[in-house]
């Protein structure tokens, strides 16, 4: 049987086509028809030309199913005009000769024409076949472009082969210590992973190989051989093969691309990294040299002319130097517990703490900083008691604080405000400073925001509010920074959930 | 204490209450008046209202970059600015003191450090405004402006006419750094800005004249990557 099977089977050339009993029996009916037909056009035909009805069928069975069909149609057409149609009827004998002449007319006619029709069909169905191989490969190469990463590749290999080839296929790739891991299998081939075959494959270093039923395609990139496409298909064609190493060059290729792509979004991370460190760096050297001006400035004052100053202005400039020790103190607590936020190693001491409390210590640490300003604290009475690490929720609302402080106008007024609301406790404090762009909000709680804001806000440590968001997460609450009701301002809200006394146990 | 300012106003422009209190103490018992502006606008509105004889000015403002308000200032005012600033990049410095600032300080500083580029900037100043000293001595060095006559340690030092502009551009400026750009500007002209070679080569010919050592001058001393600033005997 030639590849030129049905055409109704899609991709001719690589299915099977229909065999056998079937197409026969479909060209014996269609001979019968004709003889049926040939019966009754008898009155009407002269009876020479009722082969033309044969013909016809012979036509038909070539165009349908090929050159063998069409041929046995010929000789079943020729035996039954033989034996129903030309005198003397039902009998093998011809008498006339001109009706042996018809007859063998009709065989060559119908063998003419069959293998035409059949030449006419395997060209349409190989067109066909090619079509689709082409919108395979299309479609395949669009995966391929599409592909984001070595496993995308890898799966789109070997749905490619199973769907196109109708086989089952295996990727493997060069794992750490000389092995060979599957990266992706037909679910067919899930029970046997030809590991094994696969390795001796992979000592022919880049040649196509045999190797106990599978047929290896090495996938071969600059870089040398990445990856080992095992087709599980003893018999596969050669035109099958052809295309099986044609997606494999294309997955290559990909393959490179995605590595390429890898190292890129590597060097670009460290770039970042190296960015952000250096952010961190000036940051850190602003947070800690601010307070060292003011002390050293300070100091120096009392030292040089302190003589001159009254008793009240160097009291003053004492209370400077230590106001502005403990700022630094805060500064190296926040990168203390940025440092161990980052590590994973911030054990909470859980408490019952009255948010009161908290409140007035933050402001009590503040106590200089809040010169000038006006607090309005509105603290519900009916606020559950929270159990959290006091320390460190002191000092969210310490950095929260300072960071209202530093956008307050002069004479400006920060509201802190509690309630409980849905089982959580909700702190908003807000302030009348600038406020933050909408599309900003989300991002104060990043490490070092400020920092790659410039130096404008000159303060920013760029560490606060990360740390914020850092002790808050690890309370199981969250922060966020939303705009004020009234207006311009920025209201930092913080969400811890109220854990009830038989919750804690 | 070496000399008095009384009455002179300096307004500071620092959003640092701290830095504020600390300036405001120190200069308060020197005899200066002090006004205090906590932002650039502020302090913008502030000098306008009540022109200050010197301004303190820090870079870090919450509400505009330092620099804009050296050029805001200057629009109207050539009064002497002092920039603070905690960002040590030679860069900005430059940036600053071609906007037209006339000095500055690195912070952490100290105080009388501070006081005496102030004094200096106060005494070039009312030298400018036409009661200036004709005569410039630092160490064994003497410039005598009127004459055109330098001399050291009593002998008469030739100078070719570029070196003496130089020596007599510094020593105007003495306590106050001078960048490369507003030298080259003032001595070679607008086009020749960029020729900082030029500058070194002539410092370098003026430092042998006056028997400096590069490596420890005692007249012009070199502000890396920013310029020049020649100390006369009044200190810094």
């Amino acid at each position: 049987m030639e590849t030129g099977g049905n055409p109704a089977a899609g991709p001719a050339s690589v299915r099977p086509p229909r065999r056998g009993g079937l197409v026969y029996l479909w060209t014996t009916l269609s001979v019968a028809l004709a003889t049926v037909a040939a019966s009754l056009g008898a009155w009407l035909l002269p009876h020479a030309n009722l082969s033309l009805l044969y013909l016809t069928a012979v036509l038909v069975v070539a165009a349908r199913w090929g050159l063998w069909p069409s041929l046995y149609a010929a000789l079943l057409g020729f035996l039954a005009f033989n034996f129903f149609n030309t005198p003397p009827y039902y009998t093998w004998t011809v008498h006339d000769e001109a009706d042996v002449a018809t007859l063998v007319f009709f065989l060559l006619m119908a063998a003419i024409a069959g293998s035409l029709a059949a030449r006419m069909h395997r060209a349409m169905a190989e067109s066909r076949a090619a079509l689709h191989r082409l919108s395979n490969l299309r479609e395949f190469s669009g995966r391929m472009a599409a592909a984001l990463g070595r496993e995308d590749i890898v799966r789109a290999v070997v749905d490619s082969l199973e769907r196109m080839l109708d086989v089952s296929a295996v990727v493997l790739v060069p794992e750490e210590q000389d092995g060979l891991a599957p990266a992706a299998y037909s679910p067919a081939a899930a029970e046997r992973v030809p590991v094994e075959q696969a390795r001796r494959a992979w000592a022919y270093a880049g040649r196509e190989c045999r190797e106990g039923g599978w047929y290896f395609i090495p996938l071969t990139t600059g870089q040398g051989t990445v990856g080992l496409v095992g087709v599980h298909n003893t018999d596969a064609s050669r035109e099958q093969m052809e295309l099986a190493r044609g997606l494999c060059g294309q997955a290559a290729v990909a393959l490179e691309r995605a590595v390429l792509a890898a190292e890129l979004e590597q060097e670009r991370l460290k770039a970042e990294t190296e960015q952000l460190r250096s952010a961190l760096l000036s940051s850190v050297s602003h947070d800690l040299r601010t307070p060292l001006a003011s002390i050293i400035g300070a100091a120096t004052s009392l030292i040089e002319y302190g003589g001159s100053f009254s008793a009240e202005n160097r009291r003053a400039l004492m209370e400077t130097v230590l106001q502005e020790s403990q700022r630094l103190d805060r500064y190296v607590q926040n990168l203390l517990d940025m440092t161990r936020l980052d590590q994973g190693r911030m054990p909470l001491q859980r408490d019952w703490v009255d948010l009161n409390d908290l409140v007035s210590a933050a402001q009590g640490r503040l106590h200089s900083e809040l010169e000038g300003l006006r607090v309005e604290v509105a603290i519900a009475d009916d606020l559950p008691l929270l159990y959290v690490h006091g320390a460190l929720i002191e000092q969210v609302l310490v950095n929260v604080l300072d960071n209202a402080v530093r956008f307050s106008p002069p004479d400006g007024v920060i509201r802190i405000e509690a309630v409980a609301e849905n089982g959580d406790v909700v702190v908003d404090i807000s302030d009348q400073g600038p406020g933050i762009p909408e599309e900003a909000r989300g991002k104060v709680f990043d490490m070092f925001f400020s920092a790659r804001q410039g130096d404008r806000q000159s303060q920013g440590t760029g560490l606060g509010l990360a740390i914020c968001k850092g002790l808050v997460a690890a309370h199981g609450g969250n922060i966020e920074a939303l705009g004020n009701a009234g207006g311009n301002g920025t209201r930092i809200r913080v969400r811890l959930p109220a854990l009830s006394r038989e919750q804690v146990g | 204490m070496r000399e008095t300012e009384t009455g002179q106003r300096v307004l500071i422009i620092e959003d640092e209450a701290q830095i504020r209190k600390f300036l405001r103490i120190s200069l308060e018992a020197h005899g200066y008046t002090v006004a205090e502006a906590r932002t650039g606008d502020q302090g913008i509105e502030l000098a306008g209202r009540e022109p200050p004889d010197l301004v303190v000015l820090d870079l870090g403002l919450p509400d505009m970059e330092g620099v804009k308000v050296i050029r805001r200032l200057r629009e109207w005012s050539a009064v002497p600015i002092i920039v603070l600033s905690v960002r040590a990049e030679e860069r900005e410095k430059v940036q600053c003191l071609d906007a037209g600032a006339d000095d500055y300080m690195t912070k952490p500083f100290g105080i009388a450090e501070l006081m005496a580029r102030l004094r200096a900037l106060l005494r070039n100043r009312r030298r400018e405004a036409g009661s200036g000293t004709a005569v410039i001595r630092s160490g064994g060095l003497v410039v005598d402006l009127n004459r055109r006559l330098v001399t050291l340690a009593g002998e008469t030092v030739q100078l070719s006419r570029k070196e003496y502009d130089l020596l007599r551009l510094l020593a105007t400026h003495a306590g106050q750094v001078l960048t490369h750009q507003q030298i080259l500007q003032e001595i070679w002209g607008e086009s020749h800005t960029e020729d900082t070679h030029y500058l070194r080569v002539l410092v370098g010919n003026l430092r042998q004249k006056l028997r400096d050592e590069p490596t420890r001058p005692r007249h012009i001393l070199t502000e890396q990557g920013v310029g020049y600033r020649f100390v006369d005997d009044r200190g810094l």
